[in-house]
Order: C-alpha cells, then sequence, then structure tokens
C-alpha cells in the first residue's frame, strides 16, 4: 500500500462551557483529560493528535466561549486563535439541552465561514424530558452536518469522524441592511490585509468589542485604531437605536426561526428525580443537610473503608517485607536507608502506595460521582450566602468552590474574575484553608481515628479562619467594580459508573507518577540531612516554636519539611506519628489544621505567580504560612483550654 | 417643524450632549443635522438657557435650560418606555412627537402607573419626577422586576436594563431577553430562575435589572392584535419599525 503523507488539519473544539468538549476530545484521540459536570472544567487549551483514514489531525480542546463577543481574558484566548490562527475545521459542541442558548455562538461561528460540524451532546436527555430535536432539520438550516452523539459513552464518535472529511462551510445567516452592510465594508478596508474574517471583525468593532483593538494591534504593524474608531462612531452616530441591538435582533429572529421549526416539546413535563434534587440541594435550608450529608458519607466511607483497607494493607503487605528485611539487615545503615525513620521503602514506597493511595481511592471514587452529578455549581448558589459576607460578589464563587477538587485549577479559574479586588481575595482564600479533594481525603482519614469531634471542631476552625480572612481581605483592599453572578446550573444527571472509574483510575495514576518521586526524594533528603545533622540543628532552632508555641512533639518538624514537597506526604507522616503514639488528641487537630493552611502545593504557587505575577504572589505565600503558624499556635492554646 | 418644536429638540440634543460628557457646538451641528439653527442658538442664550462661548466654540445648558430640557427628555422617555410596555414593540414613531404636546403632571401619572421606570428602552436613564421622589405607587405596574415575583411564578420578559454591555451579552448569552418565559425557582442565597430548560444562578442586582409581565400571556396580545390587522397593514408597520432605526438622531 502507498503511503499518502497528506497535510496536517487541524480542528478546534468550541462551544459554551459544560457542553461536552473535553469529552469529545477525549473521545477523538482516546486520550485522557479531565472531564467534569460543571462550568470551567478546561480552562487551557490542550491539543492532541490523531488519524483517520489516513488523515492526520491536530485537535485542539478550548474553554468555553458564549459567543464571539468577549466577555474574559480566556474567551478572548479561544477568540484570538480562531481568528489570528484559523482552524481548518471547526467541532461545535452543543448540548442538546441548551440548543437555543448555543445556537447564539453558531451564529458568529458560522459568520466567520470556517468549515464546521455540530456534535449535538446529551441527546438522550432531551429525549428523556420529551423535547424532540430533528437533527436534519437543524443541518438544513444550518448548511453544516449535525451529529447526535452522547459523549459521555462514546456514542456518535465513529459518526463525527467520518463526518469530518465533509465538513463545509456553513449558510451566513442574514444580512444586515444597508446601513451596517456599508459600514461593514468601510471599516473592512481599514483592517490590516494580513487579517481574515474581516467581515465578522468589522460587525464586532461596531458592536464596540473592548479587547479586538488591542488584539489586532499585537499582530499587526499599521495601526488603523483610531481611523476605525472614528468610523464606527460616525455609523453609530448615523443610526437611531443601537447598532448592537439591532445585531442582537436580527440573531434573535433567525435562532427563533430555527428553534421553533426544529424542536417539539411534549406539553407535559414529568417531575422527575434529578431536578427536584436539585432543586433541594440549593435550598438555603434543606441545602445544608445535603451538603452535609456528602460530607459524612466521605468522611464514613473514609474511615471505615479506606482506613481499614489501607491497616490491612500493611499488616499483610508490609509486615512480611518489613520483617524480611530486619532478618537481613538486623541493625545499621541498610536498615536505617531502608526502613528506618526516614527509610526509602518505608517512606517514599510504603507511605504512598498503602497508606495515601486506598484513602485516595475511596475519597476520589466518591468525589467524582458526586462532581458527575453535577452538585458543585448548585452548591455555588448556597456559599454565595456566606460569599456576600466577605466581599465577594458573585462570580468568585464559581472558582472557590472549584478549590474543593484542585486548588491549581480553581485559582487558574480565577482569570474569568473582571474585579481585582476580587480576584486576589479569591486566590487567597483558594490558598489558604480550603482543603483540596486529596487533602480533605487524608483529613479526613487522620480525624476519622480520633472520632466525629475532632473531625467538626478542625473543620469549623478552618472554615472560621477562611471567613475572618476573607472579611479582613474585603475590609483592606480597594472596592473596584464588583463582578455579577449569573451562572447557568447543569441539570443534575446520574453519573456513569464507568466514567466515574475512569476518571478515578486516571487521578491516581497521576498521583501516583508525579507523586511517587516526590515521596522518594523527600525521604533521602530527610535521610540525608539527618545524617549530617543538619535536621538535628533545624530540630533545636525550631524548638520553641513547635514544642513551645504550637504544643507539638518535635517530629513535627519532619511533617512541615514534608508539607513544602508535597502534602500528601505530610498527611502520611502525620498518620504514622499517631500510629507510634507520638501526637494526642489536640496535637492530631492542631496538626491537621496546619498542614491545610500551610505552603500551598508547588502547583498552586505556580498558579498563583501566573494569575498574580511573582511579586504579589510570594507575598501572598509568605502570610499564609506566617498566619498558619499564627492560627495554628492560637487553636492549640484554645483547645487546651477547652478540651480536657 | 415649527420654531418652538425646533428650540425644544435643541434643548433636548444639549442635554444628551451632557449625558455624554459633550460641549462643542460642532457636537450639536453633528447630532442636529439639518435642523441646525443658529438663530435658535443665539435665542436659547437670549433667553438664559444656554452659555454659547463663539471663542472655544463650547456649548452648555444653565441651570434654567437644564429645567426645560429634563422635562423634555423625562417626557420622551416615559413615552418610549409606556408604548414599549404596554404595546411591546413599536416605541420610536409615536414617542417623538409626544414631549411637545403633554403636561408634566400627565407623565407624572403614567409614570407612576408604569412603577417609576429608571431607564427607557435604549437603556438611557429617564430623569426623576416629583411623583418618583414621592415614590407614588398607584397602580399596579403590568410590569415589575423580577425581584417582585413570588417564588413559583411565572413571567414573560419585558425588558433588560444593564450596567454594561458585558452584562447585557452575558444575560442575553443566557437567553433572558424580551419575549422569554422566565420561571422563579428560587431566591435565597441566590436567585434562581428557568429560562429556556436551563436553570440559572442570579444575584440580586442582576435579578432587579430582568423587568417582566407578570401576565405570562401578554406578548401573545400583540399577536393577536396583529392577526386582527391586515397584512398591508402589517407590512407598513415593520416598514416603519425598522425605519425608525435609521432616523438621523437618536435620543
Amino acid at each position: 500500500m502507498k503511503a499518502v503523507n497528506n497535510p496536517l488539519k487541524r480542528i478546534a473544539i468550541i462551544g459554551l462551557p459544560n457542553t461536552g468538549k473535553s469529552q469529545v476530545f477525549n473521545n477523538l484521540t482516546k486520550k485522557y483529560t479531565v472531564v467534569a459536570n460543571f462550568p470551567f472544567t478546561t480552562v487551557e487549551m490542550k491539543s492532541g493528535t490523531f488519524n483517520i483514514y489516513n488523515q492526520p489531525y491536530e485537535i485542539i480542546d478550548t474553554p468555553g466561549i458564549h459567543c464571539l463577543y468577549i466577555h474574559s481574558e480566556e474567551e478572548l484566548f479561544v477568540r484570538d486563535m480562531l481568528v489570528f490562527k484559523q482552524p481548518d475545521i471547526i467541532i461545535q459542541c452543543i448540548d442538546a439541552n441548551r440548543l437555543k442558548q448555543s445556537l447564539t455562538l453558531t451564529f458568529d461561528l458560522l459568520e466567520l465561514g470556517i468549515p464546521m460540524v455540530i456534535s449535538l451532546n446529551a441527546i438522550d436527555e432531551t429525549t428523556k424530558k420529551g423535547i424532540l430535536i430533528d437533527s436534519d432539520a437543524v443541518s438544513k438550516f444550518l448548511g453544516v452536518p449535525v451529529i447526535e452523539s452522547i459523549a459521555i459513552n462514546d456514542i456518535g464518535t465513529k459518526e463525527l469522524k467520518d463526518t469530518l472529511e465533509v465538513a463545509r462551510k456553513g449558510t451566513i445567516p442574514v444580512q444586515y441592511g444597508e446601513i451596517i452592510e456599508e459600514g461593514i465594508l468601510a471599516i473592512e478596508k481599514l483592517l490590516p490585509n494580513s487579517i481574515s474574517f474581516k467581515r465578522k471583525l468589522s460587525l464586532l468593532f461596531l458592536q464596540e468589542d473592548p479587547f479586538l483593538m488591542d488584539s489586532i494591534r499585537s499582530i499587526s504593524e499599521t495601526d488603523n485604531s483610531a481611523k476605525i474608531k472614528e468610523k464606527t462612531e460616525e455609523l453609530r452616530s448615523h443610526f437611531r437605536g443601537s447598532i448592537s441591538l439591532l445585531i442582537n435582533q436580527k440573531k434573535n429572529a433567525w435562532i427563533e426561526n430555527i428553534c421553533s421549526k426544529t424542536i417539539k416539546k411534549q406539553k407535559i413535563t414529568l417531575k422527575s428525580f434529578p431536578e427536584f434534587f436539585a432543586r433541594i440541594s440549593r435550598h438555603p435550608v434543606y441545602g445544608i443537610p445535603v451538603l452535609l450529608g456528602f460530607i459524612f458519607l466521605m468522611f464514613y466511607s473514609v474511615v471505615n473503608f479506606a482506613n481499614v483497607i489501607a491497616a490491612w494493607m500493611h499488616d499483610t503487605l508490609w509486615f512480611p517485607i518489613e520483617n524480611q528485611i530486619t532478618h537481613v539487615f538486623p541493625s545499621g545503615f541498610w536498615n536505617e536507608f531502608l526502613i528506618g525513620d526516614y527509610g526509602f521503602l518505608t517512606f517514599g514506597i510504603s507511605n504512598a502506595i498503602l497508606t495515601v493511595l486506598p484513602i485516595l481511592s475511596v475519597f476520589f471514587l466518591l468525589f467524582n460521582t458526586i462532581e458527575d452529578m453535577g452538585y458543585i455549581p448548585n452548591l455555588s448558589v448556597l456559599l454565595k450566602r456566606i460569599s456576600e459576607k466577605i466581599g465577594l460578589s458573585g462570580s468568585a464563587i464559581m472558582p472557590i468552590t472549584l478549590g474543593f477538587g484542585c486548588k491549581t485549577m480553581a485559582t487558574l479559574t480565577t482569570k474569568s474574575l473582571r474585579s481585582k479586588k476580587e480576584r486576589y481575595i479569591a486566590i487567597y482564600l483558594i490558598a489558604f484553608a480550603l482543603p483540596c479533594a486529596p487533602q480533605m481525603a487524608l483529613n479526613m482519614s487522620i480525624l476519622g481515628r480520633l472520632g466525629a469531634r475532632a473531625f467538626i471542631i478542625a473543620f469549623a476552625f478552618l472554615v472560621f479562619v477562611e471567613i475572618v480572612a476573607g472579611l479582613f481581605l474585603n475590609k483592606i483592599l480597594k472596592n473596584d467594580n464588583s463582578n455579577d453572578f449569573i451562572q447557568a446550573l447543569p441539570d443534575i444527571r446520574m453519573p456513569s459508573p464507568k466514567a466515574v472509574i475512569k476518571k478515578t483510575y486516571y487521578k491516581l495514576l497521576w498521583f501516583l507518577k508525579e507523586a511517587i518521586p516526590i515521596f522518594v526524594y523527600s525521604a533521602l533528603f530527610l535521610f540525608i540531612i539527618d545524617k549530617i545533622g543538619l535536621l538535628g540543628g533545624i530540630k533545636n532552632i525550631l524548638k520553641p516554636l513547635i514544642i513551645g508555641f504550637l504544643g507539638f512533639p518535635i517530629e513535627m518538624v519532619d511533617v512541615l519539611i514534608l508539607c513544602m514537597a508535597r502534602h500528601e506526604a505530610a498527611s502520611g507522616m502525620i498518620i504514622k506519628l499517631i500510629q507510634v503514639g507520638k501526637l494526642n488528641y489536640i496535637q492530631c487537630i492542631v496538626a491537621v489544621t496546619i498542614t491545610t493552611m500551610f505552603v500551598p502545593c508547588v502547583a498552586n504557587i505556580m498558579a498563583m505567580i501566573k494569575e498574580l505575577k511573582l511579586k504579589s504572589a510570594l507575598i501572598m505565600v509568605f502570610v499564609i504560612n506566617a498566619s498558619a503558624f499564627i492560627l495554628a499556635g492560637i487553636l492549640n492554646r484554645i483547645l487546651i483550654l477547652t478540651i480536657k | 417643524m415649527n420654531k418652538t418644536k425646533i428650540k425644544d429638540e435643541h434643548l433636548e440634543i444639549l442635554w444628551k450632549m451632557k449625558e455624554e460628557s459633550k460641549d462643542s457646538i460642532d457636537d450639536l451641528k453633528k447630532s442636529t443635522g439639518k435642523e441646525y439653527d443658529i438663530d435658535i442658538v443665539e435665542q436659547l442664550s437670549k433667553e438664559g438657557l444656554a452659555e454659547y462661548n463663539e471663542k472655544d466654540k463650547k456649548i452648555k445648558l444653565t441651570e434654567k435650560g437644564e429645567d426645560l430640557a429634563r422635562i423634555l427628555i423625562r417626557a420622551h422617555r416615559i413615552a418610549e418606555r409606556m408604548l414599549h410596555d404596554v404595546i411591546g414593540g413599536d416605541f420610536e414613531t409615536g414617542a417623538c412627537e409626544f414631549e411637545h404636546t403633554v403636561t408634566p403632571e400627565l407623565i407624572d401619572g403614567i409614570c407612576t402607573l408604569l412603577g417609576h421606570p429608571k431607564k427607557c428602552p435604549h437603556g438611557l436613564p429617564i430623569p426623576r419626577g416629583e411623583c418618583c421622589k414621592l415614590s407614588k405607587r398607584t397602580a399596579e405596574s403590568s410590569v415589575v422586576s423580577l425581584t417582585d415575583l413570588k417564588v413559583g411564578q411565572s413571567a414573560r420578559v419585558a425588558y433588560v436594563t444593564t450596567k454594561d454591555d458585558q452584562q447585557l451579552h452575558k444575560i442575553d448569552g443566557l437567553h433572558i431577553r424580551p419575549g422569554a418565559v422566565v420561571k422563579l425557582h428560587q431566591v435565597y442565597p441566590a436567585y434562581v430562575i428557568e429560562c429556556e430548560g436551563i436553570n440559572i444562578a442570579l444575584d440580586g442586582e442582576v435579578a432587579s435589572n430582568i423587568n417582566v409581565w407578570k401576565d405570562i400571556n401578554h406578548a401573545l396580545h400583540k399577536d393577536n392584535i396583529s392577526k386582527g390587522s391586515s397584512c398591508r397593514d402589517i407590512e407598513n408597520k415593520k416598514k416603519k419599525f425598522f425605519g425608525s432605526f435609521f432616523c438621523k438622531r437618536r435620543y
């Protein structure tokens, strides 16, 4: 067979937030990127490659956008990519539940005139709701192929692949009437020759797009911005009413027409359990027991399953090895190097695989189920109650809520906040006393050994300091224009067990890949500084702080050092200290709170630097660490006074 | 057009210029177009309604002029609001002539009836009248804010006022727009509404900017009226409606 070298074609996956773009990306590339039932799962563009019938494709997964008129920075990246690095094909992902909302974006994309295919996702859900979409008719209206699919179950992927070959430019939706059309032509002439999509860009200028001028200036040498501005102002003043309004009216009429002819709804809507559950979960009263129920479920499972599994694995898998080693090296260097206090095997391997891994497995299974249900955006409605009091008006809630999953990702999503003040507060609160999913899992495991009361004390304290920090920052930072809270809430759906297991598997795999080397290196590091006497020196210096102020045994210095490398390693060490009886009830609670607050993980610090610039980020990390120590010391005193 | 009307138009444009913080005579010329009349400008300055500085070519309303312009602008925008809310469409044609013929008392009456609207359908501020200051709510307005609905109630969106374009695009992108039916599910800690099949959470400020007809069949009345009239009428109406967008001036 002759090998054909076709040129690489670039595909961009575009769509509203939470319409299954990443899932389609995974289905096409057979790679895995994290997918979840909430908006902003993808914060950075990802690309991958695949082949169909000898045709190589590069495919780009993008963060969600609503239309080509831009609201925030990350949407801007997507538009700049589309407009200035023109892909060969666009796949627009549309959630069938939100066909009407998605058509606004479709309209804009059709105006660009890039060949396009539409993946009409979650088609099973609309059918269940009694909504029937005639996808062939939609395709006729748009002039591009529309493929029905259920992306989470990988249904429709083959059809999508087959259609890529016949992706075509759609029908340009509307003409705007004489004055606007002439205006478009006039502005087109002022745009630099090198850029494409002049018609669409001119339209965006007429709608007073706030970012476009800068984008064009950044790629072109000729600067016609003053002329363009003059021209658009002239056109706007010739107009009775608003140009944006007229353009939107045309757009809406086009959308209404398509929807009225392609969507059929049955008149009776069934009361569904997911809808009922969604309402309960964001209700100001009933929502709280639901939240507490989920926390209890996770706590119970970690304590009664994960801890038991971990203990069993420790007994059956680790003891024989330890015994064997003790048998060969009863004492001396090798004994210490392998299974001593900072032993390579004890610390690096057994800690990661036998202690931390089972806890994370159980926790992630539950957490991912809750995440895929779509519970988290509903939780953001509940959290609004607290956030209002600490000066976060609205859109900051979603990033902070995401912090319960992964703080790094949550920090990156603060890009969508326009208010500098809120952005700063959000980044601070995410980095500070908010436990991310693995931290939460390990905290539950540690405190579960002491009983539910310890868990309640520690978390009440963390919530308290988080609120105080928010209030304080709100007071000292200068007010600026606040953001509005406008958040589409996804439908609650039954999570697919396969998808949950797959996601858990990948998260654990990534943990092992990233963490085991860090566990091993930090064990080696501690082993070496211990051997050369440096560790002893540090401990001597820190003695008043650790023992006097925080009330810890001196071994907690190891925990804090490990905390800088990887929080899971620190938690593993705490578990070990509990097992050998070195931490009492109060010390455990204080240890958990200080490790939760102390140094955000390296990835989170990198994200902070990216969002805040180096100096502010480092100041913030310093302040967080200083307050972690002070607050933990105070907590220690309070507990000593109140708990016998 | 008679002299008084042209004078009124000049006053209104000077008010608009004040809103946009413009004060040069060129802006006035541009905005008035053919109607620009230097005699009127001089008359205004003679009557103490405007200060015209020939040297820097600057012109602005005096306090007395502002009082007069406020009444005119208020009448015009209230008229637009009324036509838009009640008829639900062609608000431009009627409003143009309106401000020259009504009394401030009548305007206050309409304003009260509409529930003291703050903005005209273009989103420009309506100057406050005596009635707004007293905040009389004599008749129950047919248009209310989303925040005035009860949980479980459905309503049809009449108009949305927003503080900036970006917010408008965001709301519009979720299809919360005139004509859409919304159902209020929850008011605390955040407003949750259902619109076009999806649930949306909003904060109080955004929700208060969404104004709705409590009667969800409201806009449908309009269709019924249209059906009653002949096709030709509708064609003419449409022409007038779109035509009005292309008028030289806007208020």
